[in-house]
């Protein structure tokens, strides 16, 4: 073969070997939009807890039989967070840490979500033809004073056939949303089942005053979110 | 000269198509009675763990109820989004008892009333490949690509379709359409598929009969 040949066979494969190479690996940023829920509003002044790791949430799959996934459910996960809580409670306040007992937030409760356990299946590897995503999340509900009033381990589940020309991409992202509605669904319908809530929400209390400057929140231990 | 073309076109398209045999059955508890304001939603069953109902399904279905435009069909995400969470996949209502037993809240109630909801269509089912053989080989030289091979698969569907009435409280019938066929792919140089449209014939096939169950005299 003639080396300007050569040349050219070369230039015309190094992209398609490049994009095979690519191919051992996937990236998603899950995006998408929330409804606004039909849900009856509590007279609950809450605070959610600014957690980081929650915010930001990726998931990086480091087994080494699949592919590397990186799955970033972070900004929607705010998105429903905000969506859910703001139509459910009659004001949403945004906290750094969790309260002490000696410096009370004024709020009713204070809110802090956090992920435990990402898990997807992907059809190549369940023979059956969708995407799986399951999330378990915890919700751990505090007093104002910042004592623990309940840890909700709260699971969701999305699942999204395949389909002809749509990108494992697209159908994770959709799997995602899925299981991020599924959430939203059960934290509106399960909180106040949960029997720590339950009992908490029918204990008698004095209504918030709202201070004219809020009470300074001391720096916590980053390891508690 | 063009017609000719036209017909030879259409005549390699339906060539190029594999067969599908389809059958709907039909169970009929009452007589449906649509007036010219009421709407009708067709939604999917997502609750299994070893399936779903395909959302292009649903809303082909939808497409084929409203195609004589006489019936108001309302979208299942636009349905779902509106009355969120109530209609997810894991609390979606699972008889006509427990849907009035979520109607009683005000702001589903005024979502209903909105649509003015006369009918809700749950369709429940999916397609799965059931069997598949022979082999594509491809290859890239130097001197061009090529595929030599043949392969088939058989594509199966069975889907059912429950009727609600919202007004009276009841099913008021259901119809289940079966649909199967075979797709073929030779490949000499070129792959040439041969695909059977079973997913669109079980859509067809339900979509039709749901329009005359709806509408008799239409």
């Amino acid at each position: 073969m003639q080396p300007k040949r050569r040349l050219c066979v070369l230039r015309l494969l190094l992209p398609l070997m490049i994009s095979l190479l690519a191919a051992c690996a996937g990236k998603v940023e899950v995006q998408g939009d929330f409804p606004q829920p039909l849900v009856d509003q509590k007279n609950l002044v809450v605070g959610l807890v600014d957690n980081p790791k929650f915010y930001n949430f990726q998931y990086e799959e480091k087994s080494k039989d699949r592919l590397k996934w990186t799955i970033g459910t972070g900004g929607a996960q705010q998105k429903l967070l905000s969506t859910v809580v703001g139509a459910m409670f009659k004001q949403v306040e945004p906290l750094k840490k969790i309260p002490k007992a000696g410096s009370p937030a004024p709020v009713d409760l204070v809110l802090l979500p956090r992920v435990k356990e990402f898990q997807y299946a992907m059809p190549r590897e369940t023979k059956v033809n969708i995407f799986e995503v399951w999330i378990k999340y915890s919700i751990q509900i505090y007093d104002n004073q910042g004592a623990l009033v309940a840890d909700w381990i709260m699971p969701a589940y999305g699942k999204t056939p395949t389909a002809f020309l749509k990108s494992e991409e697209d159908a994770l992202n959709q799997a995602v949303m899925m299981a991020l509605r599924d959430a939203g669904a059960s934290f509106i319908t399960g909180f106040e089942r949960v029997p720590e809530i339950k009992a908490w929400l029918a204990l008698p209390r004095a209504p918030i005053t709202q201070p004219r400057h809020p009470a300074p929140t001391l720096p916590d231990d980053e390891e508690t979110l | 000269m063009s017609r000719t073309l036209n017909g030879f076109f259409l005549l390699c398209l339906v060539a190029l198509t594999g067969c599908t045999s389809v059958t709907v059955d039909e169970f009929k508890r009452g007589n449906a009675s649509l007036d010219a304001t009421d709407s009708v939603v067709v939604l999917g069953r997502r609750h299994s763990s070893d399936y779903e109902t395909e959302p292009d399904l649903v809303e082909c279905i939808g497409k084929e109820i409203g195609s004589n435009g006489d019936i108001t069909v309302i979208g299942e995400s636009e349905f779902v989004d509106r009355l969120y969470p109530w209609f997810e996949p894991r609390i979606a209502p699972m008889s006509v008892r427990s849907l009035h037993r979520i109607a009683q809240r005000d702001d589903v109630a005024h979502v209903l009333r909105e649509y003015d909801v006369h009918y809700i269509i749950w369709v429940d089912g999916h397609t799965e490949t059931t069997s598949s053989a022979g082999s594509i080989g491809c290859s890239v030289g130097p001197g061009g690509a090529g595929c030599f091979g043949f392969g088939t698969w058989e594509k199966e569907s069975a889907y059912e379709a429950t009727i609600w009435d919202f007004d009276q409280g009841k099913v008021v019938g259901k119809i289940s359409a079966d649909a199967s066929g075979t797709s073929y792919m030779p490949a000499i140089v070129i792959p040439i598929p041969l695909i059977a449209r079973v997913q669109a014939g079980a859509c067809e096939g339900l979509g039709t009969q749901l329009r005359k169950f709806l509408k008799p005299d239409s």
